[in-house]
């Protein structure tokens, strides 16, 4: 009885073992910040797979009153030499802005140029 | 004893379970090989299928286009010190997929000509990694190890049964660390792309070389003119020898753009004849100065732009092309991607070189094309298809009608565009163009 309670927590823990090191990993959609002279832009992208997108954008200014004005997207892959029509949102509200429909089709490192005003910043975004 | 015996046959039940035959399955190596080829007045995409068996058949598919004149070509398959295969197509009148097989005995570096163009490609060879072998033979050497020491438990020797048992800890801590290991490794420098191919590095891909950069000197390009062909001499920028190491890129080994003296554009793809020098026929030659550029990829390095001009002595009249497509433009000032979309009316583009469309941008013209400062090729995308590694070949015909490109104009000025795209094998070439406005509040720098 003891001997097979013994196994089972044996088979337990390899199991257990296996399971963290093979368990798919996926990355998580983190908030990105980037500054710029006078700006500051954060961008959650909705998804870190590729395919149709969205991304929240939150521009406020070096201490933190929102941004006036239309945001501007540009996304491009680098590696493939290929940029995507641009898209400008509004704002939803002060300082924030929802850019839905991206089809960013291709995994892999894409550049997204968010500009303000004759303010611009890069915004690196890996798909998987 | 009848209990041993039926230890026994389960033993060996779970043996033969284990250690079947170790195949290297999923490896799927190379892919097909689109090659498009200016050959004489005919133009054509050479498609060299993926081989499956080595020594076996390739297929190769002839896909010719509108106004490419009926007859036959020959197709050879050659490699140093193995047989010759030939075989004859005949290409019909109406534009489309011909076929020919060729047969050849081993992998490694071999040529396929068609008729005078001559295309490098590798077959590549099936070779097991060493860390699949390692978990393979782990997986084997614990079975084995096993069957060894339930043969001893069983026959009564229990303490001699430890040294297996060890054995067998041992096998499965290897497989299982080379199986869980191998997806980080990182790829080996592939014959073909980064490595000059030879027999010994195609069959023995994981030898390991010192080579940390693969990058190789730019080429100077040298144009010329023999008889209805425009011949292109390429040599390496630092030894002077011929560049005879060109990638297919984009489906062919160079992309040359050329703009007539009376603004036509063909995009034309130059068939190799002999190490370092390229071919392509320039149908109906006008008389003038016709600008080109070339986009070429040497092996183990990044894409590279050759510009030149030449003087011409045609005698045709020029026809101004006269391709159709709706073009919404939308046009920003220099510097901010500005996006042109061409609509063809129908849902029936082929893909081209492996696109759904190409753009051509040639400015801010002031003099000649030759002396425009960009010289651009933009590419408008097949979206990818899950699950499909090998990309359509021309005989898809679902893709637009839209065909949209995103391109920044870099300076502001007049721009000379062209937008390609196939239809019922025949490029239709779409001539405009575009001025592009200043950036505005941008002071000179």
């Amino acid at each position: 009885m003891k001997r097979s309670a013994l196994v089972l927590l044996a088979a337990v823990i390899a199991l257990a073992g296996v399971l963290v090191v093979v368990w798919p990993r996926t990355v998580e959609a983190q908030p990105q910040l980037a500054e710029s002279a006078q700006l500051r832009f954060v961008l959650t992208p909705a998804s870190t797979k590729s395919g149709r997108n969205s991304f929240d954008l939150r521009v406020t200014d070096r201490s933190g009153h929102p941004a006036q004005g239309a945001v501007t997207v540009e996304p491009a892959m680098p590696q493939m030499g290929h940029a995507l029509a641009p898209i400008t949102a509004g704002p939803a509200e002060p300082g924030r802005y929802e850019v839905g429909d991206v089809d960013l089709l291709m995994a892999g490192q894409w550049e997204i140029t968010v500009s303000l005003n004759a303010e611009r910043v890069v915004i690196p975004l890996l798909l998987t | 004893m009848k209990r041993s015996v039926s230890i026994l046959l389960l033993t060996l039940g779970a043996i033969l379970g284990i250690a079947g035959p170790a195949l290297a399955d999923g490896a799927q190596a190379g892919a097909d090989v689109h090659v498009a080829q200016t050959l004489g007045d005919r133009d054509l995409t050479v498609i060299i299928r993926r081989v499956a068996e080595v020594p076996g058949p390739v297929h190769v598919d002839v896909v010719t286009h509108a106004g490419s004149p009926a007859g036959e070509i020959t197709l050879t398959a050659r490699a140093a010190g193995a047989a010759t295969s030939t075989t004859k197509v005949v290409l019909g009148e109406k534009p489309g997929f011909h076929s020919g097989v060729l047969r050849i005995d081993r992998p490694g570096p071999w040529e396929l000509a068609v008729d005078e163009a001559t295309i490098p490609f590798v077959v590549p060879a099936l070779v097991p990694s060493p860390w699949e072998n390692a978990t393979y033979g782990g997986f084997i050497a614990a079975g084995v190890l096993l069957f060894v020491a339930l043969l001893l438990a069983v026959f009564g020797r229990p303490g001699l049964a430890l040294v297996p048992t060890a054995g067998v800890i041992a096998a499965v801590a290897v497989a299982a660390t080379a199986a869980l290991l191998s997806p980080s490794i990182p790829p080996l420098a592939p014959p073909g792309t980064q490595l000059d191919p030879t027999f010994d590095n195609v069959n023995d891909p994981y030898q390991r070389t010192s080579i940390v950069d693969f990058s190789r000197p730019p080429v100077n390009l040298v144009p010329g003119v023999r008889g209805d062909d425009l011949v292109l001499s390429l040599t390496d920028g630092s030894s002077g020898r011929p560049v005879d190491d060109l990638l297919v890129h984009d489906s062919a080994f160079i992309h040359l753009v050329v703009v007539s003296p009376s603004g036509n554009l063909l995009h034309l793809h130059p068939i190799r004849t002999a190490p370092g020098e390229y071919r392509a026929r320039l149908k109906a030659a006008e008389r003038g100065t016709y600008a080109l550029a070339a986009e070429i990829a040497r092996r183990g390095g990044g894409v590279q732009l050759l510009r030149s001009s030449i003087e011409v002595s045609g005698t045709s009249a020029a026809r101004p092309q006269d391709g159709k497509a709706a073009l919404a433009t939308e046009i920003r000032e220099a510097g901010r991607p500005s996006t042109i979309t061409a609509g063809f009316g129908e849902r029936d583009l082929q893909p081209w070189l492996g696109m759904l469309g190409h753009m051509i941008v040639i400015g801010p013209v002031t003099d000649s094309p030759a002396k425009a400062p960009i010289w651009a090729h933009v590419h408008s995308m097949i979206p990818p298809t899950p699950g499909l590694p090998d990309k359509p070949d021309e005989s898809v015909a679902a893709y637009g009608p839209d065909v949209p490109f995103t391109y920044s104009f870099p300076l502001p000025g007049k721009y000379f565009v062209w937008i390609q795209a196939e239809r019922n094998y025949e490029i239709v070439t779409v001539p405009t163009v575009v001025d592009v406005p200043a950036a505005k509040g941008v002071s000179e720098k």
